[in-house]
């Protein structure tokens, strides 16, 4: 999905945990995130910093939209 | 450590009016062994069906199987840390009840259990239709969390299997078999010539019921470590886990694990077998980092020359595989990945989640995506209402006459990862 959308012209940011599939796959732009049964959020925090954490996860992969790129980046 | 494996050869089971065996017979004490398993009071009821190799008989969903075992000689009890007290087993005399096993069923825990058939084409995806059965429906006590429920099923499977193997305790063994792995400095001189080879055997640990023990510790939590392999045949890795039926490996796996049979097979004669690590596979990329980074620093440190990596499951795993596969033979260890695939019905999809040029001898265990009609059985243990929603089915998957066309990732042990199945792939 992430190479078909970026082939139609239309730059895409992977946020996933498992970065090296998201490597061998062909992903340009990749944000990892927390744990693959819950990529963007994490039960042990409580309600408010794990909106914290989601907020950051998503101004990040915004950022990583508008960093022009020259190949494959992990936004660490 | 060396153990001698005894094995009581069970040519057919039945219920009797006491547990013993008889001529190759086991008789079950149906009674005594129901009122044995509902002392857990997470279960509301219990009950007990046998399933003979070539019976019209599909048992489903199929959480656990486990092989009786009992201590003869040595430190320790089967399933230390779990059912018997934590000590270090893998040494002395163990009987094993050959051709036997303990099944569990009933309410279905979670949607990746599985099918076994004991006669039909269905048969012959599993090992668990060539054993006599000795099945346990176990129904849980209502509002039960699913994790206690796990819990209550695996121990239900481990203390059947050792209530039926005590009965062999004092029995003399049809065969014995007989495996030893040195201390290892000595084991490495023993054969200066031969290639030293390791075994990493990855659990599967992902937790939300996809969980490994290993003396008790569940095996997400351990740092990758070593093993002799005769603790494996004594209980000391069980499975607590309802990952994908065709490629988990059930405890009956675990303790019979043919990579490390086929490893001692060739001991001395064309490799020097030194040994098995194990390993886990985690949600978390730190921890799969840090996991395959151990596996290869352990290979390095035994100075191996040649690994055997097998997985279990499928998907998120494909990664920690490929890591332990690269990372290893970055140390100029040679290694051979054992997986399975899930390429599509057709066979043309990319049959693993990642990939890697180190990765160039590979085992596989078979498609896990191909479709089979299962033909319908005069009996059913368990129940057929999940078999549209267990994992490789699908809506439809049950026909009203009971016919089931489905994935063969429903069918318990069909691609196992360890090989401990019948189908395989060839390139050329």
């Amino acid at each position: 999905m992430v190479k078909e959308i970026e082939r139609a012209g239309i730059p895409v940011v992977h946020m996933c945990t498992v970065v090296p599939i998201s490597l061998t796959v062909g992903a340009n732009r990749i944000v990892p995130t927390i744990a693959i049964p819950h990529p963007l959020g994490d039960p042990k925090l409580d309600p408010k910093e794990e909106k914290d954490l989601r907020r950051k996860l998503v101004e990040k992969a915004l950022a990583a939209l508008e960093t022009e790129v020259s190949g494959q980046t992990v936004f660490e | 450590m060396r153990l001698e494996l005894g094995h009581v050869l069970i040519k057919d089971v039945q219920f009797g009016s006491e547990t013993k065996i008889e001529n190759g017979v086991l008789f079950v004490n149906k009674e005594e062994l129901v009122k044995l398993i509902s002392e857990d009071e997470h279960l509301a009821s219990v009950d007990v069906e046998i399933a003979k190799p070539g019976e019209s008989i599909r048992i489903t969903p199929v959480k656990d199987v486990v092989e009786p075992r009992v201590k003869v000689e040595g430190p320790g009890g089967i399933f230390p840390g779990v059912l018997s007290k934590v000590q270090t087993v893998g040494t002395g005399k163990t009987n094993v009840l050959k051709g036997c096993a303990v099944m569990t069923t009933g309410k279905i825990v979670g949607f990746q259990e599985g099918i076994v058939d004991m006669t039909g084409p269905a048969a012959e995806y599993t090992p668990f239709s060539q054993t006599n059965n000795v099945v346990l429906i176990c129904e849980p006590v209502e509002g039960l969390k699913q994790h206690d429920h796990e819990k209550a099923v695996r121990f239900a499977g481990f203390k059947a299997a050792a209530y039926l193997a005590e009965s062999a305790k004092t029995l003399t063994p049809d065969t014995v078999e007989v495996f030893e792995t040195l201390p290892l400095l000595e084991g490495i001189s023993r054969y200066p010539d031969l290639p030293k080879v390791g075994y990493v055997l990855m659990l599967q640990t992902q937790g939300l019921l996809h969980d490994t023990y290993v003396y008790g510790v569940d095996a997400k939590q351990i740092v990758p470590t070593l093993i002799y392999p005769t603790e494996i045949m004594d209980g000391a890795i069980v499975s607590g886990n309802c990952v994908s039926a065709c490629d988990k490996n059930t405890t009956y796996h675990q303790i019979n694990n043919p990579v490390i049979h086929d490893l001692y097979n060739q001991h001395g004669k064309t490799i020097n077998f030194v040994g098995v690590i194990i390993t886990n596979e985690n949600v978390y990329l730190a921890d799969k980092e840090r996991s395959s980074d151990w596996t290869a620093k352990i290979a390095e440190y035994l100075g191996l020359d040649g690994v055997i990596i097998s997985q279990e499951g499928f998907g998120n795993p494909d990664t920690d595989l490929v890591m332990n596969c690269r990372k290893i033979e970055e140390k100029t260890i040679k290694t051979v990945i054992i997986t399975d695939e899930y390429a599509g019905r057709d066979g043309s999809s990319q049959s693993l989640a990642d990939a890697d040029v180190a990765a160039d001898a590979v085992v596989t265990g078979g498609n896990a995506n191909e479709i089979l009609v299962l033909p319908p059985m005069d009996k059913v243990i368990g129940s057929l209402e999940y078999i549209d929603t267990i994992a490789g089915g699908f809506d439809g998957s049950l026909g009203e006459d009971g016919t089931i066309t489905i994935e063969i990732q429903a069918i318990t042990g069909a691609t196992n990862e360890m090989g401990f199945n019948k189908m395989s792939a060839k390139g050329f």
